[in-house]
């Protein structure tokens, strides 16, 4: 019965999307055989003026040849490109997709012994440890294409080659076309949840994610396959407002069960305001629904339920030039889980609800090509609930970290930083004092940053 | 519950995508302050015209402020220097901008280098180099004869969008025609020839192209990397030996290695102009080539 209606909302939603782009790729066919036809036109009498410049000079190198009488000439010939090139994408090779790659590799260093980093996990919110290695490590070589594919749609792929292999990490479709304010996203893609969640890991202001996000979303965040969209009213300031249809597969928030087919869903707000000529505030709620069937939250366990995450968005920044600017970011978000979860080895079942939250404050400062950065992650600041069966466990402390970084940007495509951990989020009684050190270089023609 | 929450979503984007706007005037967003000086020469009264980039602010370095991206939302026509300028944040401005008007391949989608011919193009580039620019150099503002042909340009363009009033464009075109001689005379008869600047950035080769005078050498080595000592040397050995009229500077460079090469050659410093606005007397294109002008020929 919900099957059935999933099925005629998507379908219905489908229908919106067609409706609008019917019209407008009808509309542009005859355009774009005229621009082909003027560009066809442009390109003829580039070709005849080439030739008749090459013309030119080769009688110019036969007089000269036989002035000098030497046939040891070299003629430099300038070369000309094909395409009058420029535009937006200012590409050379006129359909190549813009490519880049970006190396992010790190020095890992901690007073942790390498089986107690594997068991460096959140009780309560993950079970799964830390990633690095003590030493070197490669977090990725990430490649990243796009180029518009027509006049309709353009498109991103984000490709980051690990020691382990190949990983599709983002691929989607941004429409160009949909009436004004309009934008839908369709493939895999970083939610537009929060603040942190789409940003890239190589524009972090940390080598690692936010706590929070490591307990409540995972370390990767929510990135999903589905349909975004988003609209941006004719405001006299930036508000953004979108909607998502997730096929649900974040192993934390919704997991495994496919047979739902889209089964996470969200909503988010964004505005923002100018103060003065240099300042800009960005704030926003977020909020994801969805049901749940994970193996993540305790050993041979089973959950099946539902889950609601919220957050709240907060970032100013302040940047008098290219060579100064300060930032203060932070974010608040709050999860719901309610379900039953069952132990695999006993078969046993119990009801499940937690309602936990979590934080960070991070500021930035840089002058020059230098920044210097500080941040607090807490866990549980105001909700801990953690009831199996109507009775309260309790995991101890609540985890918090406090972090402290310096970076140095040779150039805008490099970044050397280094980066110390104060980590108690385990709640072993432990610290984990770690250690970055990141290098990360860009070569290629990187898409341009938003904000 | 869920569905009700999304139905309404997309019932209030639908209403408020349609709600267009209505107003007479041309909505014109320029990136920087020259481009949206002479829209406005063109356009007068028929265009209402947003500049992103403020005047003071390095056009290399902006943020796709959100700020920003809602100005773009409500053109009719965004226009850009191009020749790779605004890479790092007008195609994140365009698309964010949600308008399908001013996408790349649409009429509202204007880029200004499409009228000029670019100089200074390397025939191979690296970032080796620095952030350079593989297109030629992007800073043909300085030329007049650049500028009237995008002058040209926007009034074909903008009569185009907007028909009706296409003799207005094209009378605003011959009026702005008319001045650019008068100034042009002008500025000719200040004899700049000969002349010999270091620079800070690759700014001034057009206008040195054009006025037959020499850039001896930038500061900046690689655009966008801060000199080196060792760059700042080497501009010092070839002050010492070309003996430049002075050293030209902007608004946004660094002033440290700027006085440091002063005081080591006894140079003097010229605070010039790097775009419409950016300091006082240069309201309009005109004037702020004037002041240029005058700055080097007294130097």
């Amino acid at each position: 019965m919900k099957q059935k209606s999933f099925f005629k909302e998507t379908l219905w939603l489908l229908l919106i999307i067609f409706t609008f782009s019917t019209r407008l790729f009808s509309q542009d066919i005859n355009e774009r055989i005229k621009l082909l036809e003027e560009k066809l036109k442009a390109q003829e009498s580039l070709i005849q003026q080439q030739q008749s410049t090459i013309k030119l000079l080769q009688e110019e190198l036969e007089l000269i040849k036989k002035q000098s009488g030497q046939e040891k000439i070299v003629a430099k010939v300038e070369e000309k490109p094909a395409y009058k090139s420029g535009g937006l994408f200012g590409a050379t090779s006129a359909y190549n997709p813009n490519i880049s790659l970006i190396l992010d590799t790190f020095l890992y260093s901690t007073n942790l012994k390498e089986d107690e980093l594997e068991s460096w996990n959140i009780p309560g919110f993950i079970k799964e440890g830390l990633e690095h290695k003590k030493g070197m490590n490669i977090h990725a070589a990430e490649l990243y294409f796009f180029a518009p594919v027509d006049p309709f749609f353009n498109l991103y792929a984000t490709i980051p080659v690990t020691e382990e292999g190949v990983e599709l990490e983002e691929a989607y479709l941004v429409t160009t076309f949909l009436p004004a304010g309009i934008q839908a996203k369709i493939g895999k893609f970083k939610s537009g949840f929060g603040r942190h969640n789409s940003q890239h890991a190589h524009l972090w202001k940390f080598v690692d994610e936010p706590l929070v996000y490591r307990a409540l979303t995972g370390h990767e965040g929510i990135n999903e396959k589905g349909i975004q969209l988003t609209f941006l009213p004719d405001f006299p300031f930036y508000a953004q407002l979108g909607i998502e249809a997730l096929q649900g597969e974040n192993e934390i928030l919704f997991g495994l069960d496919r047979s739902k087919g889209l089964h996470a869903f969200g909503a988010f707000a964004k505005a923002s305001f100018d103060i003065g000529d240099y300042g800009t505030i960005l704030l926003g709620p977020s909020v994801m629904i969805g049901d749940t069937k994970t193996e993540s939250i305790e050993e041979n366990s089973i959950f099946t339920g539902d889950t609601t995450l919220a957050a709240f968005e907060f970032t100013y920044k302040w940047k008098p030039s290219r060579w100064k600017s300060f930032t203060l970011q932070s974010e608040y978000m709050w999860r719901k889980q309610k379900g039953k979860i069952q132990d695999t080895s006993t078969s046993t079942i119990n009801n499940l609800k937690r309602i936990q939250d979590g934080l960070y404050l991070q500021t930035i400062y840089q002058t020059g090509r230098w920044g210097f950065g500080a941040r607090y992650d807490l866990l549980e600041p105001l909700n801990d609930k953690y009831n199996l069966d109507g009775v309260q466990t309790s995991f101890g402390d609540k985890p918090w970290r406090a972090s402290a970084m310096v970076e140095f940007n040779p150039s805008e495509f490099s970044k050397i930083r280094l980066q110390y951990n104060y980590d108690k989020s385990s709640r072993t009684g432990k610290t984990n004092n770690e250690v970055y050190l990141q290098f990360i270089g860009g070569v290629g023609a990187h898409a341009a940053h938003s904000f | 519950m869920k569905w009700k929450i999304i139905k309404t979503f997309i019932c209030v984007f639908c209403a408020m995508a349609f709600a267009g706007n209505l107003s007479a005037e041309i909505n014109v967003v320029a990136t920087l302050p020259w481009i949206g000086d002479i829209a406005k020469q063109i356009g007068k009264e028929k265009v209402s015209v947003t500049t992103l980039v403020k005047t003071g602010q390095d056009p290399h370095y902006v943020e796709a402020k959100p700020g920003l991206i809602i100005a773009a939302r409500k053109a009719d026509i965004i226009m850009y220097n191009g020749l790779d300028l605004e890479i790092g944040y007008l195609p994140v401005i365009i698309e964010s901008s949600k308008n399908p008007n001013i996408q790349p391949g649409k009429i509202g989608n204007f880029d200004c280098s499409k009228f000029v011919s670019p100089i200074e193009k390397p025939s191979s580039v690296d970032r080796s180099m620095g952030d350079i620019h593989p297109l030629g150099n992007p800073h043909y503002h300085f030329s007049p004869a650049s500028i009237l042909a995008v002058a040209k340009g926007m009034a074909d363009t903008l009569a185009e969008i907007d028909p009706t009033n296409k003799s207005h464009y094209q009378k605003n075109y011959q009026l702005f025609y008319e001045k650019w001689q008068e100034k042009m005379a002008q500025w000719k008869s200040k004899n700049l020839v000969g002349k010999k600047f270091i620079a800070y950035h690759t700014l001034f080769s057009y206008l040195a192209n054009e006025f037959g005078f020499q850039i001896a050498g930038c500061i900046e080595a690689k655009p966008g990397i801060p000199p080196s000592s060792g760059d700042i040397k080497k501009i010092i050995d070839t002050a010492n030996r070309v003996k430049p009229n002075a050293i030209l500077f902007n608004v946004y460079s660094p002033k440290k290695p700027v006085e440091f090469i002063a005081n080591k050659t006894g140079l003097k410093t010229i605070l010039v102009p790097h775009d419409v606005g950016s300091l006082p007397q240069t309201d309009d294109w005109f004037s702020f080539m004037d002041k240029v002008i005058s700055l080097l020929s007294e130097a």
